[in-house]
């Protein structure tokens, strides 16, 4: 990973990557990106004079796709696999990290999250800690997560797109054939998220995730069985190349210490669970057990991904040493080569130049998927969190619409400069959000949901400790890949011990630390919050369509964690239909 | 003349100045208000999330507390102060794309004139927010009232 981060601006140009421009890709990725705004329009919320009409529920299926397609990223789609191909052993982090994390939103915060019932991430840390404060500081995480995340998406982008529409160097003065594919993608991305409003938002995702794994397991079978490398199972089958590979790939712990090994995967796992575009789908679906059940196939379709892509990275390899030159020692594959090895691996394998294309397009179909529901975490962090319920509480729905239009035009803004000279690999980039979300939001969200006495004062301590701490390494490793006149890293030792991909090792248990002692300090919460707290974990199931607040509202006094009143669904639901008859009836 | 007069309102003050014609109006004509609040599904996409907007599709606005309070707020004003004027007040709540939801809405409960407040923006202004009302009057056949809101300061 060390060379990574000594990216300078001529090697920004992938090479042996075919660069120019090929018309059967080109109409291929524009007809997706065209398919994406139909599928948006076709199945946009229609204009409806009764909005207590229940329409067709999302299944678990159909979720878990959502949630598999707003996860993989040009990370998991490109990253990963450079990632292993470039750094052997240490790669696997993204796999192992990106996974386990599941597990834990499973067991802790999916359902529980659905119990609590708002709209945005901010929401859940404002609500539970009854502060605006708090609010304002998980909403610009939020923002900042999105920004960070986002540049690692549009280097992807810009590379891949390099196949497809060529070298445009200098169309753009003083921009080279990279910078101005980041410049493209990145407007063509805020365009279509600008425009399209009224998204099919699950159908799309759907869509946008059978492209990316359909180019990428069919890009692996291709290539595996073409090159005699594979026939039925490459995922396993590439473990006959293992030794072939050279120790840089397969040998543990070769290119990178057990420390930052272990720094990296605590960091992604946790992340996993804070990052605000992965939470907001679970305050939404139908019911807790729609809530396990999507997590479970997510994460099955994610590790149709992951499974497969520790093999593309050895094919790749090893086709780059067969027809390039050799991978490791000097010069070895440059940084820039090894992001693109997916399509790498296709073009060396000599398959046909439209379906190379496919190939990348599953790259730009995941990175835009990503992009989207990050820049709209982002946009609802302001509009709805800091401008809607801080700035001006009166707030029209038509100023709401501009802020959040503005925001996305600020996230592209400021994400398209950043990308233009990427600090890190992609992969990378997107850990340094990781750590982000694993430093601030997850403390909150872990604490806030399991334990009641957690307050206002202790979330306000913890997260500006996360924050801070978090930005520590990344001032250390990345600021100064931005300054010229400065040297990454500034402090070796702090960049072995903390390093910026892996800091929430350090930063999570001083964040946990700091928000129980000073929540112990000071005064408990009220009473409301501690029953909505127990409400979230209770045993006794929910009727659908409660949030813990209502029941707590309906008469809080029996709640419990042990026992309980019994819930009696059917009354409950009785009780909700009279009520939304009344709300008809006026 | 008129049997049932629409009031678009978004709760903002620009929307209000529009309610005190409609019900004086309603009052002469002997006539029933309609307040219309339309949950703009562009703005649920970008404040809330998209998420939300698929919840909204699967018909649990229901669940959705603060949308649902502001909604009952901004036509729980006009029931008001036509309580005050012995006028009738039918409140109602939809999903969509402004403009066309309030021509639809007219359209299909006979609706025969709709009073609506403007800012009457212009330039930059206009072309950033857009106007509803410009919009409204492009979309239905039914006459429209524009009342302009004079900001005082």
């Amino acid at each position: 990973m060390t060379r990574s981060s000594l990216l300078l601006q001529s090697d920004l140009l992938p090479e042996a990557l075919d660069i120019s421009f090929k018309l059967v890709p080109a109409i291929l990725v524009l007809s997706m990106l065209g398919l994406f705004l139909t599928i948006g329009f076709v199945f946009r919320v229609a204009d409806t004079d009764n909005m207590w009409v229940a329409g067709r529920s999302i299944g678990n299926l159909e979720n878990g796709m959502a949630i598999g397609a707003n996860w993989m990223s040009a990370a998991s789609y490109l990253g990963m696999a450079a990632s292993i191909a470039l750094a052997g052993f240490y790669g696997l982090v993204f796999v192992v990290g990106w996974t386990t994390g599941y597990f834990i939103l499973l067991i802790f915060l999916a359902a529980q999250l659905r119990r609590f019932g708002k709209y945005t991430a901010p929401d859940f840390v404002g609500d539970r800690f009854n502060s605006d404060s708090a609010r304002a500081i998980a909403a610009v995480t939020t923002f900042l997560i999105g920004f960070v995340y986002a540049i690692g998406q549009a280097k992807g982008m810009a590379l891949v797109s390099l196949y497809i529409f060529g070298d445009y160097g200098g169309l753009i003065p003083g921009l080279d054939g990279y910078q101005v594919m980041v410049v493209f993608m990145m407007t063509i991305t805020v365009g279509y998220l600008t425009l399209s409003g009224m998204m099919g938002a699950t159908k799309n995702q759907a869509v946008q995730y059978t492209i990316l794994i359909v180019a990428f397991v069919a890009g692996l079978y291709a290539v595996g069985w073409t090159q005699g490398y594979s026939t039925v199972l490459p995922q396993l089958e590439y473990g006959a190349l293992i030794s072939q590979l050279g120790s840089e790939f397969s040998e543990p712990f070769a290119s990178s210490s057990y420390y930052l090994w272990v720094a990296t995967t605590f960091s992604l796992i946790v992340g996993t669970c804070g990052l605000p575009h992965v939470l907001v789908r679970f305050y939404t679906v139908e019911s807790e057990r729609t809530a396990r059940w999507s997590t479970v196939w997510g994460l099955f379709f994610i590790c149709i991904l992951y499974w497969s892509a520790p093999a593309f990275a050895a094919f790749g390899t090893d086709l780059y040493s067969q027809n390039v030159g050799p991978t490791y020692g000097d010069p070895g594959m440059a940084s820039a080569a090894s992001e693109v090895i997916v399509v790498l691996a296709a073009q060396l394998a000599e398959l046909p130049q439209w379906f190379v294309g496919l190939v990348a397009a599953g790259g730009i179909a995941a990175a835009i998927a990503t992009v989207a529901g990050l820049f709209i975490a982002g946009s609802s962090a302001i509009s709805h969190d800091i401008y809607t319920n801080i700035i001006n509480e009166d707030a029209t729905q038509r100023q709401q619409i501009l802020v959040g239009r503005l925001s996305i035009v600020a996230l592209g803004a400021l994400t398209t400069l950043a990308a233009l000279n990427p600090a890190s690999s992609i992969a990378a980039l997107v850990g340094y959000a990781f750590s982000l979300a694993g430093s601030v939001l997850f403390p909150m969200f872990f604490l806030g949901m399991w334990w009641e006495n957690a307050n206002r004062q202790g979330a306000l301590a913890g997260m500006t400790t996360g924050l801070t701490l978090w930005s520590i390494p990344m001032i250390n490793q990345i600021v100064p890949t931005y300054i010229g006149s400065l040297e990454a890293p500034l402090s070796a030792g702090l960049a072995q011990w903390m390093p910026a991909i892996g800091s929430a090792l350090i930063t999570l248990p001083i964040v946990f630390v700091v928000t129980i002692v000073v929540s112990m300090a000071t005064d408990e919460p009220s009473l409301e919050t501690k029953r909505i707290v127990r409400q979230c974990h209770s045993p006794e199931p929910m009727g659908q369509q409660e949030t813990a607040e209502d029941v707590v509202a309906d008469g809080g006094e029996d709640v419990a964690t042990d026992g309980g009143r019994a819930v009696d669904d059917a009354a409950a639901e009785g009780d909700r239909a009279d009520g939304d008859a009344a709300a008809e009836d006026r | 003349m008129y049997e049932r007069i629409l009031v678009p309102t978004d709760g903002s003050d620009v929307a209000e100045a529009a309610v005190d014609h409609a019900l004086d109006l309603a009052e002469k004509y002997d006539a029933e208000v309609h307040a219309l609040y339309v949950v703009d599904i562009d703005s649920v996409n970008f404040s809330l999330g998209t998420e939300q907007v698929d919840r909204l599709k699967q018909g649990r606005f229901d669940e959705m507390g603060e949308l649902k309070e502001k909604a009952d707020e901004a036509t729980g004003v006009v029931a008001d102060r036509g309580a005050e004027r012995t006028v009738e007040v039918v409140e109602h709540v939809s999903g969509g794309r402004p403009h066309k939801v309030i021509a639809d809405y007219a359209e299909d409960h006979g609706i025969d004139l709709i009073v609506m407040g403007s800012h009457g923006r212009a330039g930059v202004r206009r072309a950033l927010l857009g106007s509803v009302t410009e919009r409204t009057l492009r979309s239905t056949h039914v006459p429209v009232l524009v009342v302009d809101y004079l900001d005082e300061d």
